[in-house]
């Protein structure tokens, strides 16, 4: 069996298996460091090599639901997600397990917050544990695209039909190249066949479907058949692992693999990437004549615990190796696991923890040997001390420049050249002045700029920023300080028009009297240019690129302004950075509306970005002004239901002009520019008549 | 003290400090560089409200000046200026 092999990161070994799985179904939302797997798999289906649903959800939620309903309906679904995503997702994937959808989902590891960052540790899958799904981990590259095709062959066996989960560490896998070997196609076709639900819902295959309804007096019964059903996960696992070998001639072991184990009188526990430097590190001591052996918990649900017990019996000191903290117990996930397996049993050694590499550090081989001498070192001793934290001091760095100016603003941001969302962030807080507080949904200017401004800057979480304001604005008005203070977001156009929608709008109608700025870059431009809601029509971005299938993104934007005006908010404004005197009096419109508690005050700011939008960086502001003058982005504002147009060009000049200059839509044909233009005349003839009317009837 | 950020009251809190000092050193993502011609240049401000860095204030006569530390040469300045008092101008090699 002849396999071609590539070089190619964890994530596109990932989007390898959906491929080769013939997924159905891909719902998306893109999160560092996951994001690499979805915008693979969208250049598969724009080409034509993956025939998939790709659904670009506006969050995390929302993904998980439309796997789920993706894969009760009977499609084979895919999905991807990690941290802050995986957590957003939880009341979904707890109920994927008793709809009994065999989902398969890749982990990219990230730490979930708190403390932010984007390096991987367990905290993010660690609250998924016990809910019922397949929790697996994995080592190389190879074993992210063999694992993937190996848990729709288990996931999707009747004796299980359960959703399962693969973490792959970010970075040390999702980002970083090994070589991998591809499966033919029509081998992998032969071996998976096209999923079969055995109860779909839908009415012209079956009358019955999964249900989400049991008396209370059941539930314990339940619970205890599901038991059942992960004890004979186990078998499944077990099969697939040997049936994969004999097909494509690779094999990993099914729950555990066992590294140098056979004479071994001290034991390692591992699991993911760490156990690459793990075995290394095990082979420097072997090397010396220590009796060391090294097992790699693939399975963390159903948890391995024969297999635990059976290597324990033959040791007289363990370790394991954790990359997470279980709060309040002390010490580690896995070290939980093992010593509650061996409790009722005769194995009476010692279990050493180690919690290491938290927040994405590295776990060097020294460390592990490290470790390694000190659980041979354990044989026969009563431990005075369970876990042990392996720290490191912090390296020096680069120390800012001291600089004194009047602005809210210091220079010296890790911004991209030319970056127009810094223009925008000095024009506001400069306006409002330092009595203000900035909360700001995750985005590239909290990555950027929350570093070098002068004010509070909030970190909030994606879906709830506007309900952050809101308790900081209520707070600050329960001690009498609402009209000195000002509380106002700096969102990007997915935190307002997608994933944030449905807390603004709550913000909007309960009328608190706070800030919503959104900096509209017209796209997901932290996690590297995908298409959000605001993204217009035609644009290429990295999950809608232009293929022999996919054109560009094929919908229209969202009409944020009619949204927000909707809710009779007293004041609504477009703004653009090419127009500073504009935007400062809206800033300043809106600071007088807050501070006269009247209720939200929406600004939605154009912010041309280079990076994103493939442009000369000397253009972010020639590109805004051509937005204005072109009619792709009017100027205008709603003052208490009354529509004015702000900035009112004599002729518009044609939207190509506008276009020319950005890459993401160098690929639009003529009938595509056509299309494009008259949207545009539409929607200014609109405008015009709406300020003809004066007054938005409904307000 | 374990660490520079171990600077608030309650063990194990991390505070952020609005009283932190300035930005960083950038000018090494440079290729071109900003030249202002003080003679051209009409101190209409335009390039001080549009840099995206925030490296130009206005200096003692009203004309502008670039901190060339805060500088990463993106040309807007040069791009955006109405007098054409701005020359991008390759940075020498080293």
């Amino acid at each position: 069996m002849t396999q071609d092999f590539d070089v190619m990161p964890g994530n596109k070994a990932v989007a390898h298996g959906v491929r080769l799985a013939r997924v159905e179904v891909v719902p998306v939302f893109p999160i560092t460091p996951q994001t690499t797997i979805i915008e693979y798999l969208s250049d598969f289906v724009a080409n034509g090599e993956l025939d998939a649903e790709y659904v670009h959800t506006e969050g995390e939620h929302s993904c998980m639901a439309v796997a789920l309903g993706a894969s009760m309906a009977g499609a084979r679904t895919f999905t991807a997600t990690c941290s802050q995503g995986l957590a957003y997702m939880h009341e979904v994937v707890a109920q994927a397990t008793n709809y009994r959808a065999p989902i398969v989902m890749a982990i990219a590891n990230r730490t979930l917050g708190w403390y932010w960052s984007l390096g991987p540790d367990y905290s993010d899958i660690m609250p998924e544990m016990n809910l019922g799904w397949l929790v697996g981990f994995v080592e190389s590259n190879q074993e992210c695209l063999d694992q993937i095709l190996m848990n729709y062959k288990i996931a999707e066996d009747y004796r299980v039909l359960l959703p399962t989960m693969m973490s792959l560490d970010g970075f040390y896998l999702s980002y970083s190249q090994e070589r991998v070997y591809l499966p033919e196609q029509e081998a992998v076709d032969e071996w998976l066949p096209p999923y079969k639900a055995p109860y779909p819902v839908d009415p012209t295959l079956s009358k019955a479907w999964p249900s989400a309804n049991l008396p209370s007096q059941l539930h314990t019964t339940y619970r205890r058949l599901h038991e059942e059903v992960m004890e004979d996960a186990k078998k499944v696992i077990a099969e697939v692992d040997r049936s994969y070998m004999e097909n494509f001639g690779r094999s990993y072991g099914g729950m555990v693999e066992r590294y140098r184990c056979d004479d071994a009188d001290s034991l390692m526990v591992t699991m993911g990437s760490m156990t690459t430097a793990a075995r290394r590190a095990v082979d420097k001591l072997r090397g010396q004549g220590e009796k060391i052996g090294l097992l790699k918990l693939r399975f963390m649900r159903p948890f391995p615990k024969e297999e635990v017990i059976e290597v324990a019996e033959q040791v007289d000191s363990i370790g394991v190796v954790d990359r997470v903290v279980c709060h309040g117990t002390g010490g580690g996930m896995a070290f939980m696991d093992v010593k509650s397996a061996l409790y009722n049993t005769d194995v009476r050694v010692p279990v050493k923890n180690y919690v290491t590499g938290l927040g994405g550090e590295d776990i060097p081989i020294d460390d592990l040997y490290m470790m390694g001498k000190k659980i041979i070192g354990n044989k026969g001793k009563k431990l005075s001390k369970e876990v042990d934290f392996v720290e490191h001091p912090l390296p020096s760095g680069a120390q800012p420049i001291d600089i004194e100016n009047e602005h809210c603003v210091h220079p010296g941001s890790d911004g991209c050249a030319g970056c127009g969302a810094s223009i925008i962030i000095r024009t506001l807080l400069d306006t409002l002045g330092p009595n203000t507080i900035v909360v700001d949904p995750p985005n590239c200017s909290g990555v950027n700029y929350a570093g070098v401004v002068k004010v509070p800057w909030v970190l909030a979480n994606f879906a709830s920023a506007p309900a952050y304001e809101t308790g900081i604005y209520r707070a600050l008005r329960k001690k009498g300080k609402a009209d000195k203070v000002y509380v106002t977001s700096y969102s990007g156009d997915g935190g307002t028009v997608d994933i944030g929608l449905q807390s603004l709008s709550g913000a909007a109608e309960r009328g608190e009297s706070i800030i919503w700025l959104c900096y509209d870059n017209e796209a997901y431009m932290n996690t590297g240019i995908q298409r959000s809601g605001s993204t217009p029509l035609f644009a290429a971005t990295s999950s809608t690129p232009v293929g022999s299938v996919w054109k560009g993104k094929p919908q229209r934007r969202k009409n944020m302004l009619m949204i927000m005006a909707a809710h009779r908010i007293p004041y609504i404004a477009t703004a653009s950075l090419a127009y500073i005197p504009d935007l400062k009096r809206k800033i300043k419109k809106a600071a007088e509306v807050t501070r006269n508690g009247e209720g939200l005050a929406y600004l939605h700011v154009h912010q041309p970005c280079p990076t994103g939008w493939y442009f000369d960086p000397a253009k972010t502001v020639e590109v805004g002004r051509l937005a204005v003058q072109t009619g792709a982005f009017p100027l205008v504002e709603v003052d208490h239901g009354e529509f004015k147009i702000s900035v009112k060009p004599k002729e518009l000049k044609p939207v190509k002009e506008y276009l020319e200059p950005q890459r993401r839509f160098r690929h639009i044909t003529e009938e595509q520019l056509e299309i494009l233009q008259t949207y545009t005349n539409g929607d200014w003839e609109a405008l015009l008549k709406m300020e003809k009317e004066g007054r938005l009837p409904w307000y | 003290m374990i660490s520079e950020f171990d600077k608030s009251k309650i063990k194990g809190l991390i505070l952020n400090d609005i009283a932190r000092k300035g930005g960083k050193y950038v000018a090494n993502w440079r290729v071109y560089k900003p030249v202002i011609d003080h003679e051209k240049c009409v101190a209409c401000g335009l390039c001080i409200s549009y840099c995206p860095e925030q490296a130009i204030e206005p200096g003692d006569d009203g004309k502008p000046v670039i901190d060339y530390r805060f500088c990463k040469g993106c040309g807007v300045c040069a791009n955006e200026c109405p007098q054409k008092a701005i020359e991008m101008k390759m940075e020498e090699t080293q």
